[in-house]
Parts: C-alpha cells; structure tokens; sequence
C-alpha cells in the first residue's frame, strides 16, 4: 500500500512548505521597517566592538571528524572487574534522517516486495493499477484462507504447502530450494511462516511509530554460601521428681553460701580459706568405715531376725501369774551375751553407758587367785547384739573394774590386776588406750579394785578416782601429755606398826576393796575396805578419814548410795550379808543375811526401797523394804549351782532389766516380773506430787519406824497448868 | 578398718540360716559374694534397680530425707539391703531355720 499512499501525501506537503514561505518573507520585511524607525537597545554589559573588529572574519571550517569526542573513555566492567576502555561513539553525527517511503517500480527492491506479496513483476507492466488492487484483494483472501488451514492441520499442511509450490514464481522457488538444499525438511514448515511474515509488511497501520526498549545494566546477583562447624549435640532425657529439684537448690544455695564466705573473708581482708581436698587414701577409708557401719547394722538386723521371740519377751511379755502372786516376783531371763575369746574368764565388773540405754561394758579377769587365767577384755555389748561386743578391748592383764564418763560416754577408765590403770575413748580406737598409767612409777601396788570417774575439774579436765590393794586412793588427771596422779589418801589400819624382820617397824596398810563418790557433794566419799570397815573420807584431809564404820567380818565387797536419799547406803560383804547403813550412824538400819557370799548389790534406779543382790550359788535377790522387810521377794536361780557362781549385777537405767554377770564369761540379761517394780501410788490428798517425792517419802516412812529419835522431846505437861 | 569389715562380713556369713552375702559396687556390680554366680549376679540387679527405686520414693515424698536401709520380708527369707552412694551391701537369711 505505501507506494500508493506515498506519491499523494507528498505533494501536499510540498503545498504547505511553500505557504509557509511565504509568509515568513512578510514578517521579515516588517522586522526591517520597525528596527529602522526605532533604536536598538542594548545589555549594558554587551561588549563594544570596532567596525574592523566586526568586519573580521572568522574562519570556521568543517572537519571529518568530531572533536567532541572523548578520547580513551573507559568504564567498569563487572565481568573482568576492571576498568575496560569503552566502544567509540564513531565521527558521524546525524542531524536529520527522513526514511522515504518511495521507490522505483522496476527496482530490485520493488520487485523483491511484489515477490513478497506473491504478485508476478512482469504483469504489473500491463495492468492497471485499479486491476492491481483487485487482484491484490484477491489473493489476499486466497492466502488468508490458505493460511487459515495451515494453521489449523498439521498433517494436511505439507501437501498443501508442496502444492502451492508450485504456483509460486520460479525465483521464489529457487531461492526456496536453496535453502531446502541447506535446511532441508524444516523448510517445509518454515514455508507458511514466511508467508504470514509478509502480511504485517501490509502497513495496515499508516502512523509511523516506533518502539524504544532500554536496559540497564543489570548488577549480576551472586549468591555465596559458607557452613559453619555445627555445636556438638547430644541426647538428654530424664525426668524431673522433688528430690532432684531440692537437690539442685542445695546444690546452688551451697555455692552462693561459698561465695558469700568468700566475700566476707576478703572484705576482712583475709586470705581465701583453702578447701582441703581429700586424698584418696582418706576417701576409701571413709568408705570403708561407712561399710563397716552398715555391716554392723545389718548384723544387728539378722540378730533381730533369730532372737525375735526373745526381743518380743522383752518388749511385751509381762508374768501374768504376778497378778495372782503378792509380794512375789520373778525375773525373766532374755539374753546371753558371750565374748568367744573371754570364755574362761570371770565377769568382774558390769556397767550400762550412761547414755546408750542399750549398750553395757563388761570386765574380764579373774577372782580365783589359785587360777589365774591370762590377759584380759573390756567388751562392750549392745542388747541389739547378743552374738558380738560392739567393741572390744583386748589388754594383757586381767580387767577388774570400769567406769563410763557421764558426760562423754566414750571414754572409759578400766583398773588392771596388775595395778595399772587405762582409759579408752571408743570413738578414736579400741586396741590403743588413750591414756595409760605409766607401768613402773605411777601404779598402785596392788590390784585396782575401783576406778570411778569424778566431777571434771574447774578448767574441764578429766580425772578419775582409782583405789587399790595398796591402801591408796589415787586421783588421775588427763593431762595433755598422759596421767597425772596424786593421792588422795593412804590408808593405815588403826593397830600399831608391826615389827619389820630387820628390826625397823611399819604401819600395815588397810586393803581398799571398793569406793563410791557421793553423788551430790563432791568431796566425800566411802571406801570398803578387805577388813570389813567402811570408811567415810573427804578430798580435803588427806591424812585421816570422817568417819569409820565397823560393817562387816570379811571384805567388803559392794557399797552403792540409794539413788533417792543420798544419806542412805547399802553395802555386802563377802559374810554373806547385806548392811543399810545411814550417814553418820554407826549402827545399821538393817541387817539381811543371805547365806552365801554376796557378789555385788544394788538399788534399783525406780524405786527407793528395792535392791538386788548375787551371790556365788548363782542366784539372785531381789528385795523391797515396802513390801516385806525380812524375805526377798524375788529369789531365782540365773545360772547352775554347781558350775557358775554369779560375780556382778548392774540395773539399767530405763529399762526394767538387770545384767547379770558370771564366772565363765557370760553377762545374763533379765527382765524384772511387775512385782518388782509396782510404782508408788499417790495417796488421794497429794495427787500432784511426783513420783521422785513419793519415793522419799515411802523410804523416810518406812525408816522412821527403825530410827531413834536423837532427841527426846517430853510433851508439855498440860495438867500443871490446868492446876495453875 | 579394711580388717574389721573383713571380720564383721565373716561374722555375718556364720550367723544362723545365713544364705548369703553380697557387696555390689556404685556400678551394680557384685564385688564380693558368698553365693553362686548367676543368682549373684541376679540379686545385684535387682535389689539395686530396687533400692533406686526405694530411695526415690523416700526422696520424692520428702527431700530431706532418705533411705538408710531395706529390709524385704518374703516366705521363704528375709533380704536386708544396706544401700549406699558407692555400694549396696546385700544379705539373705533365712530366718525360719
């Protein structure tokens, strides 16, 4: 269509460029004629110039190339990341451009285009135009149809596209069938696509437009990656209960406690305390020792197991018979306590710790001077154990006599045949003694009968009385470095001093057999001695005794103070009797005789007027003043006649049991039946007084009857006055 | 003090109806053992899984507490358990016998 709209719109416009010609010729002749009637007005900073100056001329001439060009321009170039030098613009400068839209009939070009539009060149010669447009018309509809069913058929479209071929111009066809010769088959697709090209070529759209695209340069995106080495990870579970959340605060409330000290000790400028770390060697010890204690505790679990009945017996069995029976009762016996190694030796002494309510020690020596038996053992049994002693204390002389600290019941003082004496703490070892007396100087000349510990002294140490064969109350002091000893009191018997074999003469010593401290004053205390005299002796006088009781035949071989009036005391003898005997009266109270000789004797720790005895037929007695002055009310058998002779008892402290000790070793636990140990009943007008006043005052009753007044005082005569 | 539990441990195995005695380690392992090796090896694992068991049932039901021993009565004996942060001691008696 362009060669046919293009010759018509030309010479219009050729019309309007001269028009407007014209015109302005016009306006310039008017220019003129105002200028010339008026004066120019000039800037007044224009420049003056001379006539020759204006007249100059300036040359200007025209080069082939552009010096506005920049020379060795460069920009950045991401690619080499570098400054490249940049592509030159060229010298050409367009001013104006006008694409024609004319050409020439017999052109190649105009010839190319009728190809293109499927119209033979050579017929365009003869033909009109008009005859042109139709025939145009025509095979445009023809091609549209044509290529409507290219298409919509695929497989129809080779035929179709062969067939139209053949209609084609043979210069199209040539030129076709050299690109078939280098394309080969895909020409034959490509064919209708050509063809449809050739439409747009149409201009159907007369306005001249043009499409402008830009693209920026666009920053290439680069993506970069790094991996780090990934945290150690592990596998946890547990499960939260109370005790590991409590343990966790102890744990932390611990630390904060540390650091407070910490802080504190600098603020006093202190040196940080150093934590003592514990060896290894320290460590097993400790485990060791908590094994230990654990055995033992187990051990005392399967003692339980096989004494069970007895352990029941102890605990519930009451004699029912007792509450047929008045005034009689019996003892059950319980528990057997052997040591294997002690088993020929004779139970000397019997005590229960002060503060342990089930644990006793037991002596063992000897007694039958004609068969002496060698070394000797302090145990220490446990009711919870009959099978072992919880300690042991193997010495190599016989043990005679023990005393258990009151106030600290892990040391013990023993007394030696051999006249020495020892004390133990338990806690720090059983095999060393803590203290011992020195084996030649510092010893009693004799056996130590008694040893019993005394009120500590003003700056807190320790001492012990001990009292030997030798005639000497001795006192021990625990010093830092050992035993320090003084004597207290050397006693003579009251004869005169007997001729020595080489003319000299000597005072005989009275042999100590026994000494109890009085258990409220301090300063005094009693002594048997092997004459049968009881002696009352006070720390202060050294030199003499307080008084002298003529108690017995034969040694004496127990005193103990009631536990309720202190100025009453019991004492036996190996006569066969027992003497209560009160203070500063020479004559006793009461007088039993057993008919064997008494071993030991002892107020029961409940009551006032109880007490029990052994004697060596193997029995024990048992009395209560209240309830019959003249019988015991308990007289049984512990162990045979024939064989055992029982030595020593001791009344717990709680509980109603005594231990009885024996000749071959064997320390008997008994229980004590309800009648002998009926608690005192309140009379109806005194219910408030306590058991402790009651106790008194059944003794002071029973023994006003026995007392003789001191003083007579005669009752008023009220008939004189009467007379008056 | 190696000794003295040495002396208590055979002390123990005299015992009347006696069946056995045995330390087991922090570990669960029987270290020492009168009795034959797999119910040895039987009695470790269980009482100690049991003593755990035990102590954290103490513990649970009053933090400051804990267990200090076990005794588990059965028809035929009694096993007494001694446990211990590094060690269990273990003994079965008869107690019938």
């Amino acid at each position: 269509m362009a060669p046919t709209v293009n010759p018509k719109t030309a010479p219009s416009q050729l019309k309007t460029k001269k028009a407007d010609k014209g015109k302005t010729d016009d306006a310039d002749a008017d220019v003129e004629q105002y200028t010339r009637t008026k004066t120019l007005q000039k800037p007044k900073d224009q420049v003056e110039l001379t006539d020759s100056q204006l007249k100059e001329i300036i040359a200007k001439t025209l080069t082939s190339i552009n010096p506005q060009i920049p020379e060795s321009e460069v920009e950045w170039s991401y690619a080499q990341m570098e400054f490249v030098p940049a592509p030159t613009i060229g010298h050409m400068v367009m001013v104006f451009r006008q694409e024609g839209g004319l050409l020439k009939k017999d052109s190649e070009e105009a010839r190319q285009q009728m190809i293109e539009m499927g119209m033979d060149p050579a017929e365009l010669d003869m033909e009109s135009v008009e005859e042109e447009q139709i025939e145009e018309e025509e095979m445009i509809e023809e091609e549209e149809m044509k290529g409507e069913e290219v298409e919509g058929e695929g497989d129809v479209d080779e035929e179709k596209a062969e067939g139209e071929e053949d209609e084609k111009p043979p210069e199209a066809e040539k030129e076709e069938e050299a690109e078939e010769d280098v394309e080969g088959e895909e020409v034959v697709v490509k064919k209708p696509e050509k063809k449809k090209g050739g439409r747009p070529r149409k201009l159907t759209n007369l306005f001249n437009f043009c499409e402008r695209a830009a693209l920026t340069t666009t920053n290439p995106s680069r993506s970069q990656e790094t991996q780090t080495i990934p945290p150690p990870m592990a596998t946890f579970s547990a499960v939260v209960t109370t005790s590991f959340v409590y343990d966790s605060y102890m744990k932390d409330w611990c630390i904060q406690e540390a650091e407070r000290e910490r802080e504190k000790r600098e603020k006093m400028g202190l040196p940080p305390k150093q934590v003592i770390k514990k060896t290894p060697q320290q460590l097993h010890e400790e485990l060791q020792s908590r094994i230990f204690k654990s055995a033992r505790i187990l051990e005392r679990m399967i003692n339980q197991n096989t004494y069970v009945e007895i352990a029941k017996d102890y605990r519930y069995w009451d004699d029912p018979s007792d509450d047929y029976r008045v005034e009689e009762g019996t003892v059950l016996p319980l528990w057997k306590f052997e040591y294997n190694k002690t088993k020929k030796h004779t139970v000397c002494d019997l005590e229960w710790n002060p503060h342990y309510y089930d644990l006793f020690a037991v002596c063992f020596g000897y007694l039958d001077y004609s068969k002496p038996v060698g070394g000797g053992a302090l145990c220490l049994f446990t009711l919870k154990n009959p099978s072992f002693p919880d300690y042991v204390c193997m010495t190599e002389s016989a043990v005679i006599c023990v005393d258990t600290h009151k106030k600290y019941p892990f040391m013990i003082v023993i007394g030696l045949y051999d006249g020495s004496v020892r004390v133990y703490n338990i806690n720090i070892s059983c095999k060393e003694p803590a203290y011992q007396s020195n084996s030649v100087e510092n010893k009693h000349r004799g056996i130590v009968w008694e040893v019993k510990w005394a009120e500590d002294l003003t700056d807190g140490e320790l001492n012990f009385f001990s009292v030997g064969g030798d005639g000497k109350v001795n006192n021990w002091v625990l010093m830092q470095g050992g035993l320090a000893v003084t004597t207290i009191i050397e006693l003579h018997l009251d004869q005169a001093p007997v001729a020595g074999p080489d003319g000299t003469t000597l005072k005989v010593k009275a042999s100590i057999c026994c000494i109890k401290l009085h258990p409220v004053n301090p300063e005094i205390y009693l002594i048997g001695t092997e004459e049968g005299s009881i002696y009352k002796c006070s720390v202060a006088y050294s030199s003499t005794y307080l008084m002298k009781y003529e108690a017995h035949q034969m040694p004496v071989c127990q005193i103990d103070y009631n536990k309720f009036n202190t100025d009453i005391f019991i004492s036996c003898s190996m006569d066969w009797r027992i003497k209560i005997w009160e203070d500063n009266r020479l004559e006793p109270l009461f007088v039993f005789d057993i008919g064997d000789r008494v071993g030991d004797v002892k107020w029961a720790p409940y009551s006032s007027t109880v007490f029990a005895c052994v004697t060596s037929d193997g029995k024990i007695y048992v009395y209560d003043l209240n309830v019959n002055k003249y019988k015991p009310i308990c007289v049984q058998a512990i162990v045979s006649k024939k064989k055992n002779k029982t030595t020593k008892l001791a009344f717990n402290y709680n509980l109603p049991i005594v231990v009885i000790g024996d000749d071959k070793g064997c320390s008997s636990v008994v229980k004590l039946s309800p009648n002998l140990r009926i608690p005192c009943k309140a009379p109806k007008k005194q219910q408030d007084l306590d058991q402790n006043t009651l106790q008194l005052m059944k003794l002071d009753k029973l023994l006003a009857v026995l007392r003789e007044p001191s003083t007579l005082i005669l009752p008023e005569d009220t008939a004189e006055k009467d007379d008056d | 003090m190696a000794q003295e539990v040495e002396e208590t441990m055979k002390r123990i195995q005299s015992h009347k109806g006696i069946v056995g005695t045995i330390i087991v380690n922090s570990e669960g392992v029987p270290i020492k053992t009168t009795l034959d090796n797999t119910t040895t090896v039987q009695y470790a694992g269980l009482i100690s899984s049991l003593a755990d068991k035990a102590r954290s049932v103490v513990r649970d039901l009053d933090p400051s507490n804990d267990l200090t021993f076990l005794r588990i009565r059965s028809k035929k004996h009694e096993i007494m358990v001694a446990p211990d942060k590094e060690f269990i001691l273990i003994v079965v008696q008869n107690p019938v016998d």
